[in-house]
């Protein structure tokens, strides 16, 4: 069986998963999926981080995060910064923090 | 181990009779019916009853549903490695258990009509099942899949909203934790089927194929126009066909329309339509029911 899907371009961006378990609760980074549209990001991070009863779960794509702070350079604990300056995104290192 | 007893053999030939769903033993596993050689029930005696009535139609239209949301789960977990990507892969998984969740919900609603749930669900062979056409086999390619779950999903997410909108108390009950679930299914489906449509070439040429080879027979499924159907509809069960076949159109149209598929035009394919098994002719492949019924599970069960 080929299990391939020819002809498709698979550009896929990163998105990073926020939710919070109830009404109030700060929304809180859950991990990350990477998606071509938004449309498949949502369904993507909603069965992937699907390990709680989530009230609310929100993805945004990585390259929409605009740092606020200091982040240059690595974090402490020796990662990279996940948005690069010019706001574009990095790659995705793996789907679950 | 497929030995056809009990309420699995009534269920596939007209002539079967429900019974009250047998008491469970010391251990907590279900009695077995005494039956002969054709699954009949006998008296405790052995004595071979007369010919029992038909099982209720609401009771054949609940495991048609049941089968094909258990055979698409076994399709959907073909896809489980090899997805296009890991996440795809990750949402196959995910839709798997969700519809194999719904065939248990439905299988257990059996019990109202005097089945053993258990029995029909692991007991039963391949020429037994209910399941829609389409999901007989393998699909072929990831475009045949996206066709699925826009096609057959989406058909029967149709007629669970029709089952739960009708007078059945546990459809009405259960059904709408299901819809919810199936939304994502057709977010997934839609997204999917648009990429693959927009892509054109190869792409969009399989996608093509899959829904032609899928929807004449899942139409007849969901729309099949015979006399068991309507009595259905009489009472107060399901929709009338021409409501579910406009929420179908709703559902699913504008999906299709991107690979230049007209809903409107598509026809049901019901040539040897068989009324007791809500489907045509063939039957699921062997292997795929033998991971239905979980038969290398329950070989490995310890009691």
């Amino acid at each position: 069986m080929s299990k391939d899907a020819p002809g498709v371009s698979f550009g896929e961006e990163t998105y990073e998963v926020f939710a919070r378990k109830k009404r109030g609760d700060a929304l809180k980074h859950v991990g990350c999926v990477d998606a071509p549209g938004d449309a498949l990001a949502r369904v993507y991070a909603w069965k992937t981080y699907d390990e709680e009863n989530w009230f609310e779960m929100c993805v945004v794509p990585r390259r929409a995060i605009v740092r606020a702070g200091p982040g240059k350079g690595t974090s402490a604990r020796g990662e990279p910064p996940s948005v690069r300056e010019d706001g574009a995104a990095e790659p995705a290192a793996g789907r679950r923090p | 181990m497929t030995g056809e007893t009990g309420d699995a053999a009534r269920l596939a030939e007209p002539t079967g009779e429900p019974r009250p769903a047998p008491d469970r033993d010391s251990t907590g596993q279900a009695r077995t019916a005494r039956t002969d050689a054709r699954g009949r029930r006998t008296d405790q005696a052995g004595q071979t009853g007369d010919p029992p009535p038909e099982p209720a139609p609401l009771a054949r239209h609940v495991l048609a549903l049941a089968d094909s949301k258990r055979l698409l789960g076994i399709r959907y977990s073909d896809w489980l490695l090899g997805s296009p990507s890991i996440e795809t892969g990750i949402a196959a998984s995910s839709m798997a258990q969700d519809e194999w969740g719904h065939a248990r919900l439905l299988y257990s609603m059996l019990r109202d009509f005097g089945f053993d749930p258990f029995e029909v669900e692991h007991e039963r062979p391949a020429d037994r099942y209910y399941s829609l056409p389409g999901l007989d086999g393998e699909f072929e390619d990831w475009a045949a899949l996206v066709a699925a779950v826009v096609v057959v999903d989406g058909a029967l997410e149709t007629a669970l909203e029709s089952l739960g909108a009708g007078n059945f108390g546990l459809a009405r009950s259960r059904v709408p934790k299901m819809l919810a679930e199936e939304e994502h299914h057709r977010h997934f489906g839609a997204a999917w089927f648009g990429r693959l449509a927009s892509a054109g070439g190869e792409a969009a040429e399989r996608l093509r194929a899959g829904v032609a080879a899928l929807l004449p027979s899942t139409l007849a499924g969901l729309l099949p126009g015979d006399a068991l159907y309507e009595s259905l509809v009489r009472d107060g069960h399901v929709w009338p066909e021409d409501r579910v076949r406009e929420r179908y159109e709703e559902r699913v149209g504008g999906v299709l329309a991107a690979a230049g598929v007209r809903i409107e035009d598509a026809a049901a394919e019901r040539d040897d339509w068989d009324p007791a098994r809500r489907r045509g002719p063939g039957a699921p492949a062997e292997e795929a029911v033998e991971r239905a019924r979980g038969d290398r599970n329950r070989a490995l069960f310890v009691e």
